[in-house]
């Protein structure tokens, strides 16, 4: 038990700073405010080209799938960093399926698509939600019939993140409609986005963050298009969830926003004089934020931990899920009534203020994750039983 | 970064646990409601010694085993779960890692010894009326007198301070604060009994003149106030660990229960707002646990500690408050009933939440500290 980093991390954490620093110019960060935090811009793709060309993407893969060979707390800092500095890292695919398919993938795809995740030349998108298969995911219907060598899938997806500057999309199908349990009866299949049967129209949402409604029409993929074993995409999906949740709820953006509300409430004054640091009433709610991201940052690191030693357990997962994702809300709103109106004036207003503004989206945004990822109710249902041995309801 | 226990920590716990199954239960603890009996276990406190623990972290030249403050605060969390009847926070971390660190080589000879094999207890007077910061003493204060120092004020809630071969006492004098060893058995010293909610012995002390030889100053206004911070800091992240220990066995307690217990045909913990309740209270649990786990380690490496050690305060009484309502809850009236063990651990919930300062409190002070640019998120 050593709860502080070693001088090689700390390091680590100095050297990713400054290149961030370098590499966040301002022509990028206006294009990322434009794209909505979500990326896939010109200039955006360029810096990824150079983090991958850098060696930065993989630094925590061993260094026989091309990573640096470091370990997933190293990964972490990396991927706090580059959140911290702004950058929309698409860590959907370099962390979560990216892994998925350096385990599972067959040879095509080790050979022709996990290098190319580590250089930033291949992005893809998570296509499980449809219209009818939310929370209940292993009822979806889109599928995948096999005719001869090839697969021809059919279907719709929804909430499909990214996809519309995506390669490839991460699609769980219906290949076994007789399977005795809905989800023994799902595979995994790599469908590239430039197939004439791929389509997908813009879904708008609260917080400004594009999705998308896809359509899969027709669409005709040889074997190398399967992920794993037929019909075993559960445990595929399950995995990938699991990477996906500590990334969701990455501590580095909120330490970021912490430390300049921090800042600019220090250097604020108010109209009858003083800073407005020194209201009681602010202190309370900084000093609120700064214990809850503290936890978020000591759950985040013991999950890196814990992923190194291969001890990853289920209910700690679920654990950093369900807490970060309800206290960043909590952050939005606490930080919001530190700035009064002005967390309400948007970035688009002449005399918009940049941490105020940055909250009135952020706060928009904040329920994504709470039923995002796998809804924080299934993950306390994770909790009891994983966590507490607690029997659960037959559904 | 290394979350993992360690084979020698990984013993202590062990050990720690093996002892505390074997002597303590809820028939034993029944001894002490209500104050019928002293709550102090002379044949655990033994046991202790005999097994080594009570030296975990006393130097191997004073007999100890030689570990750290991690080491000890795995222990303490230990005493937590098994709610067990012997002080080791006030002996063994608030009472004898100062003298460890701070005290003369003669004091150290003096006292330590007799902690390791049980024979001396230490403790400390910590809290004043309205002040539970004990490196800046209100109510208590010194003069030199014959190279050592005369002693006068009131200390509120010290435990054990019956049995102790000395308590540490901070006051106030005009150089700064010094660190005095009193013995309370010394002239012009008065005990007066406290019930507290936990039936803990606890004492306010009454100070009139006490004369405090010069080999009993355990630090001069130069640095005690730095003294009595470590030493708070120590305390406060001991009773954060003991915190993880209680709550953590409180929630397993709900979970099993609530496993068990039937309603409607079916466990009550089949219910999603039980499971989630408890669920709840498993978040909680690990955000204590991290964030002690923290401030014991960052001590124990000798790193700056205060941000990390409030915040840890925070999450213990938080988590404390909510983990006891969430048990006692989930329990239906059983939770409450003095005959099922859960009500006991309830009230080592509030002593952690409240002593050396609560929830509020420590955000107020972490909010000061946010303002002065002392807590940024590094
Ligand atoms: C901006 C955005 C981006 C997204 N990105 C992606 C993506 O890239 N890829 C993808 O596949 N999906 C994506 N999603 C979809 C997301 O994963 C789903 O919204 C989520 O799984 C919930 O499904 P649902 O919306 O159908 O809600 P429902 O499943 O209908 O749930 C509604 C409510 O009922 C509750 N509920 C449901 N079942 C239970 C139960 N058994 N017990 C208790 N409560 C229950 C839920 O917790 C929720 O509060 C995205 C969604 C949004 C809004
Ligand atoms: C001090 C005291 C005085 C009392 N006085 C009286 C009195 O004068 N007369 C009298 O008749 N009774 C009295 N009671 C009993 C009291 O009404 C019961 O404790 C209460 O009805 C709960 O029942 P239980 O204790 O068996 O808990 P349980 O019914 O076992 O409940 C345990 C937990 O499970 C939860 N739970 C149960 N079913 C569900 C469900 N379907 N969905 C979700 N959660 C569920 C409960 O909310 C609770 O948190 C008293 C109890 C106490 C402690």
């Amino acid at each position: 038990m050593k709860v502080e980093f070693t001088p090689e991390q700390e390091a680590l954490r100095t050297e990713l700073r400054a290149y961030f620093n370098e590499l966040m110019t301002p022509e990028l960060r206006i294009e990322c405010d434009r794209d909505m935090g979500e990326g896939g811009g010109p200039l955006w793709r360029e810096a990824l080209l150079k983090m991958g060309r850098d060696g930065w993407i993989g630094v925590g893969w061993p260094k026989e799938l091309g990573g640096r060979g470091m370990s997933p707390i190293e990964q972490f800092i990396f991927v706090e960093e580059i959140m911290r500095a702004g950058y929309p890292f698409p860590f959907l695919t370099t962390e979560s399926v990216g892994p998925q398919l350096a385990e599972h993938g067959n040879e095509w795809q080790k050979a022709n698509i996990v290098p190319k995740i580590l250089t930033g030349e291949c992005l893809i998108a998570i296509g499980y939600s449809e219209p009818g298969a939310g929370t209940d995911l292993a009822r979806l219907k889109t599928t995948a019939v096999k005719e001869g060598d090839e697969w021809v899938i059919n279907g719709q997806k929804m909430w499909t993140s990214l996809a519309h500057f995506c390669d490839y999309v991460w699609l769980a199908c219906r290949t076994d409609q007789n399977a005795e349990k809905p989800h023994r009866g799902i595979s995994m299949f790599l469908v590239p986005t430039s197939d004439p049967g791929w389509s997908s129209t813009p879904v708008v949402t609260l917080g400004g963050v594009r999705t998308n409604a896809t359509y899969y029409d027709n669409i005709r993929v040889t074997d190398d298009a399967l992920v794993g074993e037929l019909n075993k995409g559960w445990k595929l999906i399950t995995g990938q969830l699991n990477r996906e949740r500590l990334s969701l709820v990455n501590c580095g953006p909120t330490q970021q926003l912490f430390n300049g509300v921090v800042k600019w409430a220090e250097e604020t004054e108010l109209p009858e004089g003083g800073r407005l640091i020194d209201q009681p009433w602010v202190q309370m709610n900084l000093a609120k934020v700064r214990a809850g991201v503290e936890a978020l940052k000591l759950v985040c690191y013991k999950q890196a931990w814990a992923m190194t030693e291969g001890t990853l357990d289920m209910a700690d997962a679920s654990a950093a899920k369900v807490y970060g994702s309800e206290f960043f809300i909590e952050v939005y709103r606490a930080l919001g009534e530190v700035m009064e109106q002005m967390s309400l004036v948007s970035e688009h207003s002449p005399n918009a203020e940049q941490h105020a503004s940055r909250v009135e989206r952020l706060y928009r945004t904040a329920s994504i994750i709470t039923f995002g990822g796998g809804t924080n109710e299934i993950q306390r249902d994770i909790i009891s039983a994983a966590g507490l041995w607690m029997p659960r309801a037959t559904r | 970064m290394n979350f993992g226990f360690s084979e020698e920590q990984r013993d202590v716990q062990n050990l720690a646990r093996q002892i505390f199954t074997d002597l303590v239960s809820p028939e034993t603890l029944k001894a002490s409601d209500d104050y019928a009996a002293e709550r102090f276990d002379e044949a655990l406190w033994g046991k202790l010694a005999e097994a080594g623990l009570l030296g975990v972290a006393i130097d191997e030249a004073y007999g100890g085993m030689g570990f750290g403050f991690m080491e000890l605060g795995l222990l303490v969390e230990e005493v937590g779960r098994s709610i067990a009847p012997a002080p080791v926070i006030p002996a063994l971390v608030s009472g004898a890692l100062p003298i460890q660190k701070f005290g003369s080589d003669e004091q150290k000879q003096r006292l330590l010894p007799g902690v390791v094999s049980g024979k001396t207890l230490l403790t400390a007077a910590l809290m004043e009326k309205f002040n539970e910061n004990p490196a800046s003493p209100k109510l208590t204060s010194a003069v030199a007198k014959d190279g050592g120092y005369s002693v006068s004020g009131t200390k509120l809630c010290v435990p054990f301070a019956h049995r102790a071969e000395r308590m540490i006492v901070s006051a106030k004098t005009e150089g700064g604060v010094v660190v005095l060893l009193v013995d309370p058995k010394a002239q012009g010293v008065t005990l007066n009994e406290m019930k507290v909610t936990t039936f803990e012995p606890q004492y306010e002390v009454v100070l009139k003149d006490v004369a405090v030889a010069a080999d009993d100053v355990l630090a001069q206004a130069d640095e005690g106030a730095s003294v009595m911070q470590w030493l708070a800091e120590c305390t406060t992240a001991a009773l954060c660990t003991h915190q993880v220990g209680v709550t953590d066995c409180a929630m397993r307690m709900t979970a099993s229960y609530t496993a068990e217990r039937k309603q409607f045909g079916v466990p009550i913990a089949t219910f999603q707002a039980v499971g989630h309740r408890a669920a709840n209270c498993f978040i909680d649990v690990e955000c204590l646990r991290l964030n002690a786990y923290q401030a014991v380690s960052r001590l124990a490496n000798g790193l700056s500690a205060t941000n990390e050690v409030q915040i840890a305060k925070i999450w213990a009484g938080d988590v404390g408050h909510r983990v006891s309502y969430a048990s006692q809850h989930l329990h239906g009236g059983m939770g409450i009933d003095r005959d099922y063990p859960l009500w006991r651990y309830c009230t080592w919930m509030r002593h952690n939440e409240m002593m050396l300062g609560s929830s509020a409190k420590n955000l107020a002070a972490l909010g000061k500290r946010v303002a002065a640019g002392e807590a940024y998120c590094q």
